[in-house]
């Protein structure tokens, strides 16, 4: 009698256990899959033929659209560039990106030093400046900002819009903000002691920044330049109207697949894929970085 | 520098020092500061401050596409833009107050069903378990894949011949017909459950994050007091999550009247009556009417209803970190 009372609670305590642990896993994997359905329809539209795709319907028994492809094929890919010139996008996009990683990273760091280490007057207010920036949509700003370019144009013959340097300078200025915080809270983290010996030293305060402070705050550095990279090879408003044939980038590029006269969901579906990959790969790679100053871009104050 | 002058007279050593000495003195400790701050200060002039001034400019002459190049001699006139942009008896100001409340909508239902998803999921992994990492990894991509992408496969997914949603719900038998999603009333319910799939990963991560800087033993006393789950939550997790959510919920709301990407990409320059947001109104009146006067105006009444959300922002990012820091 004892030892069964005992093991009776010890049975139904480890069922439960058991319970809730399918449970739990059940639960993951529903979050999970309903994360990545949508990355499965992506892939699997991008394997099919168009002739597939187009002539799939769901109204009718056999010819529904289905996961797996019913005739595989690699000719989305290797077409990339056919009805849109996709490749063309791909190169502005990499050159407006590069562009305003390097921009975005210097313009933040210099800023972003002054605030870590400079008790300046005007601090408090630059920094409601900075932060109120980063709440502003974009929106407000876009037409009479389309307008200076058309009329800065007018007035000094100076192009800016359809320019790879006009969408440099908007990305980088769009990127300041949050990457100006998270340096700032990057370089909190480096003693000011350094900054004070190499000056005892004798270094010049532009020597102490560039020689001392540099190197060591490059974990922050490489999260903002792929943070502001990011960015530009995601922004659709601003490209929408500011790049034209020549400077279209990806993110806006992508949606030429589909016309009001024709639509090429396959081609759409490949490119998606290579349009995602950098970003997920970048992303991946400094997840870690990216991840805490995003944090502490919500939470800084 | 004319700021300065009081706390200079206040130190009186200082004040008997000739002004140009004090200044160069300033100058000398904090011109670095300035130097360095000028090239960002620069840029966001250009392409924030300037911009958003002149469009206030904008806002109140007839700027069109023959008199954009000289748009500062462009003719005067007073509040029609105004007139134009918000009469509800209008034909454009009709669009915009539609607008205004479609986006509302569409934020109060994204925004807290992102906020529940968020929250349950990151209660689900802040227990440790094998492979959690590699989870939370995943459930980021939504929030990593660019809005072009992610906004397109789900066009693609709500299509109705070829679509996934309704292969599923003629499979299950929950529909006889096909049914049009990204046409009409319809397309704004489509976009949401976009835009939510896009946007609890961003919750779920800043909600993650404040979970674990909750101390394990506020479990363990509450646990030993014999609170349960569910009083965890509510007398834990909930109050010191507080800050963090104010700020997380005022952030998605001023993100939300900036709500463009998911309705351009998914339904177009014109999403519908229905369907139709502020920013996709102004986009298409400045640059497919090519009327910049009216567009400017209804971005100030945008702007206005920013500004105010800003302020309510940054008083609660103030508030929240003096909590935080105790």
């Amino acid at each position: 009698m004892a030892t069964r009372s005992n093991t009776q609670p010890r049975r139904r305590q480890r069922l439960r256990r058991a319970l809730g642990w399918v449970l739990f896993s059940g639960a993951v994997a529903l979050v999970l899959l309903s994360v990545l359905i949508p990355y499965g329809w992506m892939v699997s539209g991008s394997f099919k033929t168009s002739l597939e795709l187009q002539g799939a319907d769901v109204t009718q028994p056999g010819r529904e659209p289905s996961w797996i492809p019913r005739s595989f094929t690699w000719e989305n890919y290797l077409n990339v560039n056919r009805t849109v010139p996709m490749l063309d996008y791909f190169k502005n996009s990499l050159i407006i990106s590069s562009g305003t990683m390097v921009l975005a990273t210097l313009l933040a760091f210099l800023a972003g030093y002054a605030l870590s280490r400079f008790r300046f007057p005007g601090r408090e207010a630059y920094v409601v400046s900075v932060l109120s920036t980063q709440m502003l949509p974009g929106i407000l700003f876009l037409i009479p900002y389309f307008i200076l370019f058309t009329w800065i144009n007018h007035r000094f013959g100076i192009q800016l819009r359809n320019t790879y340097p006009g969408l440099i300078l908007t990305y980088t200025s769009f990127a300041l903000p949050f990457s100006i915080v998270m340096l700032w809270s990057f370089l909190d983290t480096i003693p000011k002691e350094l900054d004070e010996q190499a000056q005892i030293d004798g270094a010049s305060r532009l020597r102490t920044l560039f020689s001392v402070i540099l190197p060591l705050a490059r974990p922050g550095l490489a999260a903002v330049g792929i943070y502001a990279f990011i960015m530009g090879w995601n922004e659709i408003l601003f490209a929408s109207v500011l790049t034209g044939r020549g400077t279209r980038t990806v993110a806006v590029g992508l949606l030429e697949y589909i016309t009001a006269q024709e639509a090429h969901w396959t081609g759409m579906m490949a490119a998606s894929v290579l349009v995602s990959l950098p970003v997920v790969v970048l992303f991946t790679l400094m997840q870690r970085a990216i991840i805490d100053g995003l944090v502490a871009g919500a939470t800084k104050g | 520098m004319t700021r300065l002058r009081p706390l200079e007279a206040a130190t009186p050593s200082r004040a008997r020092t000739p002004a140009s000495t004090r200044w160069k003195a300033h100058l000398r400790r904090f011109g670095p500061a300035y130097l360095l701050i000028l090239p960002a200060v620069l840029g966001m002039l250009f392409v924030h401050y300037i911009p958003m001034l002149s469009g206030i400019m904008v806002a109140f002459r007839d700027v069109n596409l023959y008199t954009v190049t000289q748009w500062t001699s462009a003719p005067w006139v007073g509040l029609q833009n105004f007139i134009d942009g918000f009469d509800p008896a209008g034909r454009l100001g009709a669009r915009f107050w539609r607008s205004l409340w479609n986006v509302t909508l569409f934020g109060v239902v994204t925004i807290v069903l992102g906020y529940v998803i968020g929250m349950a999921v990151a209660l689900l992994l802040n227990r440790p378990f094998p492979g959690r990492n590699l989870v939370r990894g995943l459930i980021l991509l939504p929030y990593i894949t660019p809005d072009s992408v992610a906004y397109s496969v789900w066009r693609f997914i709500f299509q109705a011949r070829i679509g996934l949603v309704n292969k599923w719900l003629l499979g299950w038998g929950l529909v006889e017909e096909p049914i049009i999603w990204l046409v009409g009333s319809r397309a704004l319910y489509a976009v949401m459950i976009a835009a939510l799939w896009k946007g609890w990963p961003f919750a779920a991560l800043i909600l993650g994050a404040g979970l674990q800087s909750i101390p394990k033993e506020l479990y363990e006393a509450a646990r030993i007091d014999g609170a349960g789950r569910w009083q965890q939550f509510r007398y834990i997790v909930l109050p010191l999550l507080a800050p963090i959510s104010r700020t997380l919920i005022l952030m998605s709301v001023l993100w939300n009247y900036n709500a463009f990407n998911q309705f351009y990409v998914m339904l177009g320059k014109d999403p519908g009556w229905a369907a139709d947001v502020p920013s996709t109104l102004i986009h298409r009146e400045s640059f497919t009417t090519f009327d910049f006067g009216v567009g400017a105006a209804m971005s100030l009444a945008l702007m206005a209803i920013m500004l105010i959300f800003t302020a309510i922002y940054l008083r609660a990012v103030r508030r929240g970190s003096s909590l935080a820091e105790g």
